[in-house]
């Protein structure tokens, strides 16, 4: 278990870094925004394994990643986006649209209603997690400078 | 100088800020806030830090009465509405790819404004240098392509076996990408013919018999393609009450969608065509 935990860790690094460089982050920020989307994948992949549902996971792994990158960027001094962009991209429901288009063109309703289903409540939760975690009073985070 | 300026992004070939006069006019203020907020649009800011930013920017160099509307794709400006120099204007701004680093500078040069209110001609020419900066070479993005495809598809299930080739078939697809956007072709054309260029050589792989699959490599090359920023930034904006954004953003991913869907429908009803098997 601890063993696939950390392979997982260090992918979503390289996979999370990959696309960060892609979005054009500075040399910098690749670090940071790798270990923000790692974190992330982290805690959806451990609530997954909990048997948690999709939505659920995703909400509360997006609602960490995005306090982090509130700290985060009060301490390096760079907008959340640099973070919250590139760590948001593990969770981001990609392989759900490509399943629910693939079984549009396939002719398959059930399963493409499902999957589709499935798509927009993760999008939806990753949008709420983002919302809360911004929501939250800037005066919480002067704590970090 | 304000009869250059039609309805496009400026350029320092038809615009030199030392042309300016000592105090700028609105006209002259305006036009640089929208143009902060044109290049952080285009870059993949959010509607609220732009908003913000030609907010600031108005209020540093003392104009009145200014309002600013920003949609996903456009920005609507005005300033010294009840005033002998008033002025407003539309902007155009066509969806594009995110830039982490210019949203990361504007947004410095903002707060400098907003703080030190430096001469508008010092403030243009740092638009330009962040305008002009180019940070990666061609080469590392490509790299990115491959080895973030190669990530992505061990993360959602594949093999090593699969990785490695999905690092392999992310490669020319990264380059493609960004050559195609370079070209300013179709959107959808890029994603039509990129997906379907995915999908043909991973099915080509299992054709030939290799133990893969092939679904894994698709869904990881393909994340370089699929809008789901797009998805997650639009039912934001929809949360956030900018319900225009969040439909045009939504549309932008549907579409995006569909095409993923036809170029890789199109390779595997072409794989049925040629074998008789569903893959």
């Amino acid at each position: 278990m601890i063993a696939t935990l950390i392979i997982q860790f260090v992918v979503a690094m390289i996979a999370t870094a990959a696309f960060a460089i892609i979005f054009i982050a500075p040399r910098s920020e690749w670090l940071t925004a790798a270990v923000i989307g790692a974190i992330g994948w982290i805690v959806y992949y451990i609530l997954k394994d909990l048997n948690y549902s999709n939505m659920i996971s995703c909400l509360i792994a997006t609602f960490i990643l995005t306090l982090m990158s509130r700290i985060l960027s009060r301490i390096r001094k760079c907008p959340v986006t640099m973070y919250l962009l590139p760590g948001i991209f593990p969770l981001v429901p990609g392989a759900g649209i490509y399943y629910t288009s693939y079984y549009f063109i396939m002719n398959d309703p059930k399963q493409f209603w499902a999957k589709g289903l499935d798509t927009f409540q993760v999008a939806g939760a990753i949008a709420l997690g983002i919302i809360f975690a911004l929501a939250l009073p800037r005066k919480l985070f002067t704590l970090f400078k | 100088m304000n009869s250059n300026f039609i309805n496009s992004s400026m350029d320092r070939a038809i615009f030199d800020p030392a042309d300016l006069p000592e105090t700028p006019t609105a006209k002259d203020v305006l036009t640089f806030a929208v143009e902060m907020g044109d290049l952080l649009l285009r870059n993949g800011g959010e509607i609220y830090r732009v908003e913000d930013t030609i907010l600031h920017i108005l209020e540093a160099y003392e104009m009145e009465n200014y309002d600013v509307y920003v949609l996903s794709n456009g920005i609507f400006a005005s300033a010294n509405e009840d005033k002998e120099d008033a002025c407003s204007i539309v902007r155009h701004v066509p969806l594009g790819s995110v830039n982490l680093d210019k949203i990361a500078q504007i947004n410095a040069l903002s707060r400098e404004i907003a703080e030190k209110k430096p001469d508008i001609r010092y403030a243009w020419n740092k638009f330009f240098e962040i305008k002009e900066s180019k940070l990666h070479p061609d080469w590392l993005l490509n790299l990115c392509g491959g080895i973030g495809s190669a990530g992505f598809c061990y993360l959602f299930g594949g093999s090593v076996l699969d990785s490695v080739i999905a690092f392999f078939i992310g490669i020319p697809l990264a380059l493609f990408l960004i050559y195609m956007s370079r070209k300013k072709t179709s959107k959808f054309i890029m994603h039509i013919v990129g997906s379907a260029y995915v999908t043909f050589l991973s099915l080509f792989i299992l054709f030939l018999g290799a133990p893969i699959l092939y679904d894994k490599i698709i869904i990881g090359c393909i994340m370089q393609l699929v809008p789901g920023i797009a998805l997650s930034t639009s039912i934001r904006d929809l949360f956030n009450g900018d319900y225009l954004s969040g439909a045009i953003h939504l549309l932008d991913a549907v579409l995006t969608a569909m095409c993923i869907a036809v170029g890789v429908g199109a390779m595997i009803a072409l794989y049925y065509f040629v074998t008789g098997v569903m893959p």
